[in-house]
C-alpha cells in the first residue's frame, strides 16, 4: 500500500515539475555550498545568481518566459552533491545542471550529468581532469588550473624574475592539481621547484612545513588554499618572519576579501592569480561590480562574475534551444558565442580539453587591505609593489 | 649547518607551546577518568562549546578571547556537573547489556552537542581575527647576532603561559584544599573514601565539572589561533585520549608530561618525515605507549620513585 502512494505521489511530482517547463516560467534548480567550510564562496556565488536572475527578468526572461532559481545546498561534499544531482536528473527532470563550486563536487555532478546524458556547465572549478575525460556533456566556463595562474605567471616571468619556488597546496582535488600546473609552468620556463609539500585542510600548525620553507630560500612560495588555510599560511608566516621575494597565491582562498579578514597585516602584498576583477573592460563587468558592491558592501570575487556570467550562458543556450530535451539544451550550449561580463565565451575542445572555454587570467595584489589588480598592466588598478618589504621593516 | 639548527629550534619550540596546549586539554579528560573511570568521549565536544561561547563574546560584545577565560570556563562547569548528575550518574545506576554504557553515553552526549551546534550555527568557519594573533617575539631583536632566528609568537605564547598557570592551580587545588584532596581520595579508592566520610558522588560531580571547566580554558585560548567549526571537536577529544594513555590514567603530571611529548613528536615528524604525517606520528606514539608502557609515563616516574 505504501509503495503505491509513494509512486502516486512521485509520479505527481514529476509531472508537476515538468509542467514547470510548460507554464511561462523555467524553474531551475542550483547545488551549491550553501554551508560548510566552502559557505562563503557559496554565498558570493548565489548572491551573483541573484543579480543576473533579477537582470535576466526585467529583460523579459528567455523567450518571454520568467527564470526562477532555487538552491540546494550541497555544504561542500561530494556525496551529497551527487545525491542532489541525480534528483534534478531523475526526480525534477531538468535537462540541463549547473553551477557547484569545489572540484571534488563538481567533478561528481559531472559524472552524474555524463552518465544521464544531461548537460553540465561548470562555473568555478578548476581540476583539469573535469573538462580532460573525453565527456560530451560537461562544459566548462572557468578556465582550469593549468591557466589559472597564466597571469601570475606574465607579472614573475616580467617583474620578479625568479630562480626558485616553493609549492604548498592542500591535499584535495583542487590544490593537487593546482599544485601540478604550476609545478609544469615554473619549469617549463626555468624556475626551479625547490620543494612541492601537500598539507592537509585544516592543519593547525604549519610552522614545521614552513621551517622547512625557510630553510629552503626560494625567491617564489606559492600557496594552494581554501580560505581559513590560505589566512593562516600567511599569518605562520610572519610569525617566523620568512622573507621571500614574493608570496603567491593560486586564487580561491586568496582572491576574497575574508582572506585579507582573517590574515590581517600578514596579508599585505600578498600577490594572486584571479580569473576576473571589477577593472576589466568585458560588457557588463563594471556594472555588475557596482551592483554588487552596493548592495552586499565589497566588491564580488571572480567567483560572483562567473556565476553572473554563467546564468546569463544558460539563459542565452535555453533561448536558442530547438527543444527543451537535454540533447538540444546541449547542442545549444556548444553553440554559444557570446560576450559577458567574464568575458567571452565559447567551448572549445582543444589542448586536451573538451567543452572548455578559455579565458585571460589576472594577477592581484593585496594594497592597503585591499585587493587590487595589478597585472596585465592594461587592466590594472594599481601600480604593483616589488620588491616587497621584510617583515621586520613592515610596521 | 645553522640552518638545520635553527629548523630544529624552531620545531622544538613549536612542539613545546603546541604541547603545553595539548597537556590542558589532556589533564581534563584524564582527572575525570581518574575519579570516575569514565573515558569522557564528548570532550572535544565540550571545548567546542566553550570556543563558541567566546567567538560570541567576541562578536557581540568584543570581549578578547583570553577575557573569555573568566566567562566560558564556568560556564562549561555548570554544564558539567549538570550533564554529570542528570545524564551520568543514572545510567551508571542502571544494570545494563554494556558494562561501559556511560561511555557510550558520552559519546552520544557528544554528537548532540556537535549537530545542535550545526543547527544553531550552521558549519560555517568562525575566527576571532584578533590584532595580536601574528604577532611574534625573535630572538634576533634581543641578541642581533644570533645565528639562528627563533620566533615565539604571542597567542602560542601566552596560551602556553596561562595552561602552566592554570595547571599551578589546579596542583594547588589538588594538594591543598579539602575538595581538591577529598576528589583524589575518591580517585584512589571510592569505597574508602566512602567509608572516610567524603561526598562521593559530589566529589564525582564537581570533577566533571572540573575537567569541563578545564577543556573549556583550553578552547578559549585555542580560538586566536585557528578556527572555529561544530566538527571540530572530535579531533581534540582524540588527542586527549591518546595524551591520557600516554600520561597514565588519572594521573595529572602524567598528562602534563604526556602533553609535551606528544607536541613535540608530532611537531618533529611533521618537520623531519611530512607534515601528513603528524597523525601517523600520534597514533605510532598511542600504539607504543599502549604496547611499551601500559601504566604510562605515570608509572614510568612512580617506578623511579619520583612520585607517589
Amino acid at each position: 500500500m505504501r509503495k503505491w502512494i509513494a509512486l502516486a505521489a512521485a509520479c505527481c511530482l514529476t509531472v508537476m515539475s515538468m509542467t514547470a517547463f510548460a507554464q511561462d516560467k523555467i524553474a531551475l534548480t542550483v547545488p551549491l555550498p550553501l554551508t560548510g567550510g566552502q559557505a562563503k564562496f557559496g554565498e558570493i556565488i548565489k548572491k551573483s545568481y541573484d543579480i543576473a536572475l533579477e537582470e535576466i527578468n526585467a529583460k523579459g526572461g528567455v523567450n518571454g518566459k520568467q527564470l526562477v532559481l532555487s538552491y540546494e545546498d550541497s555544504q561542500g561534499k561530494p556525496e551529497i552533491a551527487r545525491s542532489i544531482a541525480e534528483k534534478i536528473i531523475d526526480v525534477q527532470k531538468q535537462p540541463v545542471l549547473f553551477a557547484e563550486y569545489t572540484s571534488a563536487c563538481a567533478k561528481a555532478v559531472a559524472a552524474v550529468a555524463e552518465e544521464r546524458k544531461t548537460p553540465y556547465m561548470v562555473i568555478a572549478s578548476a581540476a583539469d581532469e573535469i573538462t580532460q575525460q573525453n565527456y560530451k556533456y560537461v562544459f566548462r566556463l572557468n578556465p582550469t588550473n593549468a591557466y589559472y595562474s597564466e597571469g601570475l605567471l606574465g607579472f614573475m616571468s616580467d617583474v620578479v624574475k625568479p630562480q626558485s619556488v616553493a609549492i604548498l597546496y592542500e591535499s584535495s582535488d583542487f590544490g593537487t592539481s593546482g599544485a601540478e600546473e604550476m609545478a609544469k609552468a615554473c619549469e617549463a620556463k626555468g624556475m626551479k621547484v625547490l620543494m612541492k609539500e601537500k598539507y592537509e585542510k585544516g592543519a593547525v600548525d604549519f610552522k614545521p612545513i614552513l621551517s622547512q620553507v625557510k630553510a629552503a630560500n626560494p625567491d617564489v612560495i606559492f600557496m594552494v588554499s581554501y580560505v581559513m588555510d590560505a589566512a593562516l599560511l600567511m599569518r605562520q608566516i610572519k610569525e617566523l618572519r620568512i622573507d621571500a621575494k614574493l608570496f603567491a597565491g593560486g586564487a580561491a582562498g586568496f582572491a576574497i576579501p575574508e582572506f585579507i579578514d582573517n590574515a590581517k597585516d600578514a596579508s599585505e602584498f600578498v600577490v594572486t592569480a584571479t580569473l576576473w576583477s571589477p577593472q576589466v573592460p568585458y560588457p557588463g563587468a563594471k556594472e555588475f561590480a557596482e551592483k554588487y558592491k552596493t548592495a552586499h558592501g565589497s566588491y564580488p570575487s571572480y567567483h560572483g562574475a562567473l556565476a553572473y556570467s554563467s546564468l546569463f550562458v544558460i539563459a542565452d543556450a535555453l533561448s536558442r534551444t530547438k527543444g527543451m530535451t537535454a540533447d538540444d539544451i546541449r547542442d545549444a550550449l556548444a553553440a554559444t558565442n557570446m560576450k559577458t561580463a567574464f568575458g567571452d565565451v565559447k567551448f572549445e575542445t582543444k589542448n586536451g580539453y573538451q567543452n572548455q572555454n578559455f579565458a585571460e587570467t589576472l594577477a592581484l595584489q593585496v594594497l592597503g587591505g585591499k585587493h587590487e589588480t595589478i597585472w596585465p598592466e592594461k587592466y590594472a588598478s594599481a601600480k604593483y609593489v616589488f620588491p616587497i618589504p621584510k617583515w621586520r621593516e613592515r610596521k | 649547518m645553522w640552518v638545520q639548527v635553527e629548523v630544529f629550534m624552531q620545531t622544538l619550540v613549536a612542539g613545546i607551546l603546541l604541547g603545553g596546549l595539548y597537556a590542558l586539554i589532556g589533564i581534563g579528560m584524564t582527572l575525570i577518568l581518574g575519579v570516575m573511570k569514565i573515558i569522557n568521549l564528548t570532550h572535544g565536544q565540550l571545548m567546542m562549546v566553550a570556543m563558541y561561547i567566546a567567538f560570541w563574546m567576541f562578536e557581540l560584545f568584543h570581549i578578547d578571547p583570553y577575557l573569555s577565560l573568566f566567562i566560558a570556563p564556568p560556564l562549561l562547569f555548570v554544564l558539567g556537573v549538570g550533564l554529570q548528575k542528570y545524564l551520568v550518574n543514572p545510567v551508571l545506576k542502571v544494570e545494563s547489556i554494556l558494562p561501559h554504557n556511560q561511555v557510550i553515553l558520552t559519546v552520544g552526549i557528544g554528537l548532540v552537542l556537535q549537530n545542535l551546534a550545526t543547527i544553531f550555527f550552521t558549519s560555517d568557519y568562525r575566527s576571532t581575527p584578533v590584532d595580536y594573533a601574528s604577532s611574534a617575539w625573535y630572538l634576533s631583536d634581543l641578541w642581533a647576532g644570533t645565528p639562528v632566528e627563533i620566533s615565539l609568537s604571542l597567542p602560542w605564547t601566552v596560551s602556553f603561559c596561562l595552561s602552566v598557570s592554570i595547571t599551578l592551580l589546579l596542583w594547588f587545588f589538588l594538594a591543598k584544599t579539602d575538595t581538591g584532596k577529598s576528589i583524589r581520595a575518591t580517585a584512589q579508592d571510592k569505597d574508602a573514601a566512602m567509608l572516610m566520610g567524603v561526598n562521593v558522588s559530589r566529589m564525582q560531580v564537581i570533577t566533571f565539572g572540573l575537567g569541563a571547566a578545564l577543556v573549556a580554558c583550553a578552547g578559549c585560548l585555542f580560538l586566536p589561533i585557528y578556527y572555529l567549526f561544530p566538527a571540530l571537536g572530535s579531533q581534540f577529544t582524540l588527542i586527549a585520549f591518546v595524551i591520557t594513555i600516554l600520561g597514565g590514567m588519572g594521573s595529572t603530571i602524567g598528562a602534563i608530561l604526556g602533553g609535551l611529548i606528544l607536541g613535540v613528536f608530532e611537531s618533529m615528524t611533521a618537520t623531519y618525515v611530512g607534515m601528513g604525517w603528524a597523525p601517523v606520528g600520534r597514533f605510532a606514539i598511542f600504539v607504543a605507549a599502549l604496547v611499551f608502557l601500559p601504566g604510562g609515563v605515570a608509572s614510568l616516574l612512580k617506578s623511579k620513585k619520583l612520585t607517589k
